[in-house]
């Protein structure tokens, strides 16, 4: 019950937050790319929607910029962003002052963000279908898409996505609570990002936490120079999320000033 | 309609809420910033915790709420290990240390909102507390567009959202106009008498507290210079009276002070002597008219509170 109700206090301080708004903005943004392509470009949409592999292709195509780009660098930031709600606010000693356990205080902060995360993907789905959709309505002599909306295949590769972004939540976490400076969380995830994205083709890549998302999306057959890895990165990803977050938990608790 | 006050229906004892045991504190090998601090803050007082910047009051207040891990010492708060029992404890505090902590993106409602969540107190306390610190009009405004002043009236009423029995606030009315500060003396002081909250108010400036403590604390460089209630350091201060001669002869004075076992300094005519009954002024200065010296004035000095707070502190 205290952890539901710090969940919930929690939660309200997302609203109108940057965090709040980069998860409305990124999940809309794509779909949003990809409706105004569909408009400039009216003539090839008839064909387009009437090839088999419609729902595959689109997609493909909306994941291609959110696996490598967007999804990684949005929950650096995201992450990094709720943590700072309380730096910069100097609200870590009202925080700390609060009947509540340091667990509970760990942990409702950590479900917020991975429940933001889960908004996200909500919300880049249903912009999926509506990139879909409204060129259909829009362009006339668009069929409506043959192939049925593959719902498993979207289903469990929103899952498997969702647990390849977890060990960068929860790094991005551990480094957002230490640093009083945003620019430390931020620069250190762009970093990381940019060590993943040279590390694809290197055969160990998949030891860097932050290239999973990046290669659930290149194993799908995509040409590329990427060393798809061997191992089950799905169980790699997991691994280091709970590792990660013991860690994290271990250092905040024996942080020694707490506001 | 018959007011009854908390005090009348619920008598005050003279059982400690707060205390701390020798707490010793550094933030480096080489500085230590507390050293040996014992607070006792009995049921029901106003506790004002003075010192100048610097002297260990946040600090010491921090480590009283667990803001900080206690190095040395130890503290005890309703009775009860604080370190054993901080979560049911921090269910009876309020608080504010330094700065005021507030959400700047939300407005003065829902910060309360965060609050309330946690302490399940009712929607309609929220309401209550920022009628009592004079922001019901602007309860729906953002925090972020908040003048200082109203930030810390915002701080107080997070504070007391959960109707606490024990108020910790550090320097409460910084940034606050004269009348601010006055109304929240006033609101301090009804606090107290009509719910025998007790309150501890940490300040730099014994002026700004005189008034409303029962007790006071002075810390000075991490040490406790004098804790007890306002009556003993009254008490320090007639023992602090001085009297003052003003004659055409200064050495006749010290020496007739001399008979009287009285030691006197003297400076370009005036004697000061400490403080002495007054049948022994009159005695001196009829001993000093008979003896033909001509004298101007006799005035007693007094030192005020501010003025023994400093000496202590200097």
């Amino acid at each position: 019950m205290t952890f539901l109700n710090s969940f919930q206090s929690e939660w309200l301080k997302t609203k109108r937050s940057l965090a709040f708004w980069m998860v409305v903005i990124g999940g809309f943004f794509t779909p949003s790319i990809i409706i105004v392509a569909r408009l400039v470009r009216h003539a090839k949409v008839p064909e387009l929607y009437s090839a088999d592999n419609f729902w595959d292709q689109l997609w493909k195509n909306s994941w291609e910029s959110m696996a490598i780009f967007f999804l990684p660098l949005g929950a650096i930031l995201s992450t990094s962003l709720i943590a700072q709600i309380e730096y910069k606010n100097n609200t870590w000693k009202q925080l700390h002052t609060l009947p509540l356990s340091y667990t509970t205080i760990f942990f409702a902060k950590l479900a917020v963000i991975v429940v933001l995360m889960l908004q996200f993907f909500v919300l880049f789905n249903i912009g999926i279908y509506l990139s879909a959709i409204v060129p259909y309505l829009l362009i006339s002599g668009t069929p409506y898409p043959s192939q049925p909306l593959p719902y498993d295949h979207f289903l469990r590769e929103n899952l498997l996505y969702f647990v390849d972004t977890l060990p960068i939540v929860a790094l991005q976490y551990l480094i957002a609570l230490r640093f009083k400076n945003f620019l430390v969380p931020v620069g250190l995830g762009f970093v990381f990002w940019v060590g993943s994205l040279a590390s694809l083709s290197w055969s160990f890549g998949y030891v860097i936490p932050y290239t999973y998302p990046m290669y659930n999306y290149l194993k799908a057959g995509v040409e590329t120079k990427a060393a798809i890895p061997d191992v089950n990165i799905h169980v790699f990803a997991l691994l280091y999320f709970v590792v990660i977050t013991a860690v994290s938990y271990g250092l905040y608790l024996a942080k020694k000033e707490k506001g | 309609m018959m007011v009854v006050k908390f005090a009348d229906i619920c008598p005050i004892k003279s059982m400690p809420i707060l205390k701390t045991h020798d707490l010793v504190h550094s933030f480096s090998n080489e500085e230590i910033v507390l050293n040996g601090i014992s607070l006792n803050v009995e049921q029901s007082s106003i506790y004002g915790f003075l010192g100048p910047n610097g002297a260990g009051k946040t600090t010491t207040l921090r480590l009283v709420l667990g803001l900080l891990k206690v190095q040395q010492g130890s503290i005890e708060i309703f009775g009860e290990d604080f370190e054993k029992n901080r979560v049911k404890s921090l269910g009876r505090i309020g608080s504010m240390i330094e700065s005021p902590s507030i959400y700047s993106h939300l407005t003065a409602e829902e910060n309360l909102r965060v609050l309330q969540k946690i302490y399940q107190c009712s929607r309609g306390r929220i309401g209550e507390v920022l009628e009592l610190v004079g922001l019901a009009h602007t309860r729906r405004k953002k925090a972020g567009e908040f003048s200082l002043g109203m930030k810390q009236r915002l701080s107080i009423a997070i504070a007391l959202l959960n109707s606490p029995s024990l108020l910790i606030l550090d320097e409460p009315t910084n940034g606050l106009d004269p009348n601010g500060i006055i109304e929240v003396r006033e609101l301090l002081r009804n606090l107290n008498r009509e719910s025998g909250i007790t309150i501890v108010i940490s300040s730099h400036l014994l002026s700004e507290i005189d008034k409303l403590v029962s007790h006071i604390g002075i810390i000075n460089k991490g040490e406790m210079m004098f804790q007890g209630t306002l009556d003993e350091l009254k008490e320090k201060q007639q023992q602090s009276l001085s009297v003052v001669f003003e004659t055409s002869d200064s050495t006749k004075v010290r020496e007739i002070a001399g008979r009287f076992g009285i030691v006197g300094v003297c400076e370009n005519g005036r004697c000061t002597l400490p403080a002495i009954p007054k049948d022994k002024i009159a005695e001196i200065n009829r001993e000093l008219v008979s003896s033909g010296v001509d004298v101007f004035e006799v005035s007693i000095v007094k030192n005020d509170l501010e003025r023994i707070f400093m000496d202590m502190v200097s």
